[in-house]
């Protein structure tokens, strides 16, 4: 569905895409990264938008460089930034977008009532863009999106300025889009557990070079932590761990040690020995940022 | 689904359709984005507040026509249409309507985020442009040809027969369509061109409505302290002047003597280099705003 090849993008001194080399195969894909990371720069050389300073990618099947008309055509896109006129009503606005995407008048009327009711927007489609809540406009754009039913879906954070429960709504959209609707979509988000909860297939990037391709679910084993929290000499016990062939970091009273085969036990072991009061042991996760900044190229797949 | 529910007339969720019907290519984008942008020079599908600026404008466009066709009809005297004269009264209005409504095409596009929808669509920039430039000529056309085919009309209903009337009258057509697009060029031009400058709609209708206004005066000034040669060239750096000498020069009309336009007794083409000219940096800024807009 999608191959780059070594992408590398430049602006002046800076360097969004360093020799990005990637391929996936339909499916809700996720690209996570922090702020800056790279991921909107790599979208938008997806559309065509911008220029790669040397590397090539193709979208399904079509050299975006060459054929950036085919690609757009197939693609629907949902920018990080507001881009909805206020002045022009939901159902106005959809439509003008499906002709613009090639649809006829006709049929760009009735997707368009269609894509908003998918996202939820119904008698409120006829009012005014300008009145509508942070959540409604980010249906709208979800709506502009798929309304001439494009194969690929490029999201770019789509939960972005939404409270929690508008989180959730937004991704569970994003997850009926892509398993009912069968659209492949690419969705960025610099929060990993938003993408955990709707990807299959994960993609991490940092400081524009790739980080890690692959499942989530065998990224989700390498950033689980056990945090351990001990009230009593703590060195101790983490020399202990570590004798035990585990990774240990952590400050104060906490500890965190990689998750692997048998490690409750040894923790539990060794706290049992050392007459050590163990006061918790908790499953957590990394932040994305901490990960990254930790272990550069450690995550590499 | 229940006997009851489907009573109460329950709206059965079809699913997601797969579209499978035809797919248009750029033409149609830019037919549709041109057809969207003249409806919006005019308000149209947008609120109410947004039609006020352009309709009350189309309406003064059209009052001097209206007052001299029935002044003409109570009257009695045809000779009280002119054409010619027409678009100096109106002018004011027209750089109204380009300060008001050229950044309503562009500049809120970009204020709103809307123009990366709009390219990341079978849309390139550059077609982007032509289709705004075109809706905003083609918008400025319904204000200047608009009101002198109501003053033809009225000439024609005016006379004692209608068709004699109509084989006499004619030929002003041409003059009439050449100075209305003439016009509309130009004021399109001006307004779009400052307009892809500005980040904001307000900036953008202050530059437009300043610079109409600034010109004016500084070439009114200019005009008032040199003198000879110069002097005679000076018109050409004022729009309205512009715009004047190149409709006089259509309808083949002696300008009067004593207005300025008179008295430069410049060559008429120079007129129309002169909005060519206008018309061609004007497109050359656009794009340049656009070509690079995402690179």
């Amino acid at each position: 569905m999608l191959s780059a090849q070594s992408l590398t993008k430049r602006y002046g001194s800076t360097t969004a895409l360093d020799s990005f080399t990637v391929e996936l195969a339909p499916g809700i894909i996720g690209l996570v990264g922090a702020n800056g990371a790279g991921k909107s720069t790599f979208l938008r050389i997806l559309l065509g938008l911008t220029r790669p300073t040397s590397g090539t990618v193709s979208v399904l099947g079509h050299d975006v460089q060459q054929h950036a008309m085919e690609v757009r055509a197939l693609v629907g896109y949902l920018p990080e930034h507001d881009c909805l006129p206020p002045e022009v009503s939901g159902t106005d606005f959809v439509t003008h977008i499906g002709q613009i995407s090639g649809l006829p008048f006709a049929a760009a009327r009735e997707r368009a009532a269609e894509s908003l009711r998918h996202v939820g927007l119904h008698e409120e489609r006829y009012r005014l863009i300008g009145s509508y809540s942070t959540g409604m406009k980010q249906r709208v754009k979800l709506a502009q999106a798929i309304v001439h039913d494009p194969r690929l879906l490029l999201l770019d954070e789509p939960t972005n300025g939404l409270d929690p429960e508008g989180r959730d709504e937004m991704l569970a959209l994003v997850e009926r889009t892509g398993r009912e609707f069968g659209i492949a979509i690419i969705v960025t988000s610099h929060l990993l557990g938003e993408i955990e909860r709707v990807c299959d297939f994960l993609v991490a990037i940092e400081s524009g070079a790739l980080q890690y391709a692959g499942p989530v679910s065998a990224f989700t084993q390498k950033t689980e932590r056990l945090a351990v929290e001990i009230d009593d000499d703590v060195p101790a016990f983490a020399e202990r761990l570590r004798a035990a062939g585990l990774d240990v970091d952590g400050s104060g009273r906490m500890l965190h040690v990689t998750v692997r085969e048998g490690v409750y036990d040894t923790v539990r072991d060794i706290a049992a020995e050392l007459g050590a009061p163990l006061a918790r042991m908790e499953l957590t996760r990394q932040r994305l940022e901490d990960l990254f900044r930790a272990g550069a190229g450690g995550f590499k797949s | 689904m229940t006997e009851a529910a489907r009573a109460e007339g329950t709206i059965y969720d079809l699913g997601y359709q797969r579209y499978k019907g035809q797919r248009l290519g750029r033409g149609n984008a830019i037919r549709t984005l041109f057809g969207y942008s003249f409806r919006t020079a005019f308000g149209l599908g947008r609120g109410e507040r947004a039609k006020l600026a352009p309709f009350a404008i189309v309406l003064f466009c059209f009052m001097p026509a209206v007052v001299r066709v029935g002044v003409a009809m109570a009257t009695g005297q045809v000779a009280l249409i002119n054409y010619a004269q027409h678009l100096e009264f109106t002018a004011f209005w027209l750089a109204l309507y380009a300060a008001s409504q050229a950044p309503e095409l562009i500049v809120t596009d970009r204020q709103f985020g809307t123009l990366a929808l709009y390219l990341s669509r079978p849309l390139r920039a550059t077609d982007y442009m032509v289709a705004k430039f075109c809706a905003l000529t083609a918008a400025l056309l319904i204000l200047t040809l608009g009101p002198q085919l109501f003053l033809f009309s009225g000439k024609l209903l005016v006379a004692e027969e209608l068709f004699p009337a109509f084989r006499a009258e004619w030929r002003t057509l041409l003059p009439i369509a050449g100075g209305s697009i003439g016009a509309s060029l130009l004021f399109a031009s001006i307004g779009l061109a400052l307009s892809s400058l500005a980040s904001k709609r307000n900036y953008a209708n202050a530059a437009v409505i300043g610079f109409f206004l600034l010109t004016s005066a500084i070439v009114a000034m200019f005009y008032s302290i040199t003198s000879g040669d110069l002097r005679r060239y000076v018109v050409l750096a004022h729009p309205v002047w512009v715009m004047n000498g190149f409709v006089n020069w259509l309808f083949d009309v002696e300008a009067r003597r004593r207005s300025v336009v008179g008295r430069a007794d410049l060559p008429g083409e120079y007129y129309l280099y002169v909005i060519l000219g206008v018309c061609a940096i004007a497109m050359t800024a656009l794009f340049l705003q656009y070509r690079n807009r995402d690179e």
